[in-house]
């Protein structure tokens, strides 16, 4: 399938400020990140979605020892719910807690150019 | 029916070993050895395990370096990487092998050296420690391995109002027995005051509530079934669970209920036709203290929900109905992450046998190991019973 969602489409997703996930034909779950096989049933028949950039703060934490490369203290990161899928991201602005609304509000990259979601309080 | 015997069983001191991974191994693998009674030529082949010393010491094809080193060059040695359930996962397969008459007699061990004295400082472990969650999809965010337990900890806090104060007495349980085994790496009690006193790692975690990072080894003789009579002491292997769940975090059905730990320890049960209430004490991956309160819901051990309130009614000391890391666990005792699963299996090894001295749960007869890998990725659940 020619059209499976790969890791180059779903970070050109989240630096334009979309989010991007797949929905399984067979068992209907969703993921919110690219894979070649539905994780819950292996079903190839997975669908290219367009998550919701806004939901709600699944679970947090404020990271106060950063591994080496990352200059920051106290950033949050927090899994979000977003409709049917998770995505984990780091919050850019403002601090939230389990069950706080949340929407995209940008990227984070890495020193290898790899891109996370930023999400602030909505 | 057993599956396999540990017949011999020997681990270093965690804590600072100033000393190549060869010779820190050699001081778990001969007195395993000596322990079994069993000469390097008796031994069919070497299971082993070390994480990340390509990484963290640029020392990689382990195998027949160990292997040289403690006068077993020949034999047929395979080195497992399953982040912190790498030693376990080698253990799971040397049981296979002799469960299935591959080999007799095998030697399973682990080595790494994990602390900033003696390899890489802080950032940089936290860093390769953090090479277990996913690259993309986890690690961009800037998230560590106590950020990865801090989220399912979050989520059970919020779930069933498992508090901050129920963490604490996890580590000062913890401490407490780790006080009484001349190997762990902290030998110091502490107190609740004390721990939620610390500085935040990442929240709800304190430094207390961390494993340090370690420099270690352990080791153990697995022989088949048929043969464990021939040897002193054996210590029957009755059941290996080992599964995974999905990564990342973000597309596991429900994070904190950790899944895998789940299904390992129903195939464990399984296998040794045994139940979590049969459980004399347990040695759990308590990585964090919020880890040691999901594994002990997720090895059946208490009610879900019930973990933190365990911990805070005693249950889950020596001396209580289901006792917990009577070894000190991660916590105390230390976490050099490829031998962290061997040495869980020297504790049920020395318990089940009565010779674990000052923290012996008295009347030990069958226990259970729970070794986890990743973001809660890979777990291997071991059930041993005392061979009577
Ligand atoms: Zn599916």
């Amino acid at each position: 399938m020619s059209d499976r969602l790969t890791h180059g489409e779903w970070s050109d997703a989240v630096e334009s400020g979309d989010l991007l996930g797949q929905t399984c034909s067979d068992c209907g779950k969703t993921q919110g990140t690219p894979k070649a096989a539905c994780p819950h049933c292996g079903s190839r028949a997975l669908e290219t979605v367009e998550l919701p950039t806004d939901g709600v703060v699944y679970t947090e934490t404020t990271i106060n020892v950063p591994p080496v490369g990352i200059e920051e203290r106290g950033y949050q990161v927090a899994v979000v719910d977003l409709g049917e899928a998770r995505v984990m991201g780091r919050l850019s602005d403002g601090e939230v807690e389990i069950g706080d609304p949340v929407e995209l509000s940008g990227f984070t990259e890495d020193d290898d150019g790899y891109v996370a979601p930023a999400f602030e309080p909505r | 029916m057993a599956r396999a015997a540990v017949v011999g069983a020997g681990m270093t001191k965690f804590g600072v070993h100033d000393k190549p991974l060869q010779e820190l191994f050699g001081e778990a693998a001969l007195p395993a050895l000596d322990d079994a009674g069993v000469e390097p030529s008796e031994i069919d082949a070497f299971y082993f395990g070390n994480a990340m010393s390509g990484q963290a010491e640029n020392d990689t094809h382990l195998g027949p370096k160990l292997a040289s080193h403690v006068g077993m060059a020949g034999v047929p040695v395979q080195r497992f990487e399953d982040a912190c359930a790498t030693s376990s996962n080698a253990f799971k397969n040397a049981v296979e092998a002799v469960d299935a008459g591959v080999h007799d007699v095998v030697l399973v061990g682990g080595v790494e050296r994990c602390t900033p004295e003696t390899g890489k400082d802080t950032a940089a472990m936290t860093r390769i420690f953090a090479s277990a969650s996913h690259r993309q999809y986890e690690q961009p965010t800037g998230l560590t391995f106590p950020g990865v337990f801090a989220l399912f900890t979050k989520r059970h806090m919020h779930e069933y109002g498992t508090t901050e104060e129920q963490l604490a007495e996890v580590a000062v349980k913890n401490h407490g027995n780790g006080a009484l085994n001349p190997n762990a790496h902290f030998g110091k009690e502490t107190t609740v005051e004390e721990a939620l006193d610390g500085p935040i790692v990442a929240d709800p975690f304190r430094l207390m509530d961390c494993c340090p990072f370690s420099d270690g080894a352990s080791a153990v003789v697995v022989v088949s079934e048929e043969l464990a009579d021939s040897y002193d002491a054996p210590v029957d292997v009755s059941g290996v669970g080992h599964a995974t769940d999905v990564v990342p975090i973000g597309d596991k059905e429900t994070p904190h209920v950790t899944q895998a730990a789940r299904d390992a320890a129903a195939q464990a049960y399984e296998q040794a036709d045994t139940s979590a209430a049969e459980m004399d004490f347990a040695e759990v991956h308590d990585c964090f203290t919020g880890a040691e309160i999901l594994a002990s819901e997720a090895l059946g051990l208490v009610e879900d929900g019930e973990g933190g309130p365990a911990a805070e009614a005693g249950r889950t000391a020596r001396d209580g109905d289901v006792p917990i890391n009577p070894s000190g666990g991660l916590k105390a005792k230390g976490h050099p992450i490829g031998a962290t699963g061997t040495a869980q299996l020297v504790e049920l090894t020395e318990q089940l046998r009565g010779t674990a001295g000052e923290r012996q749960i008295d009347g030990a007869d069958s226990a259970v190991a729970h070794n986890l890998g990743g973001d809660a990725a890979t777990t291997v659940v071991t059930v041993m019973e005392a061979r009577r």
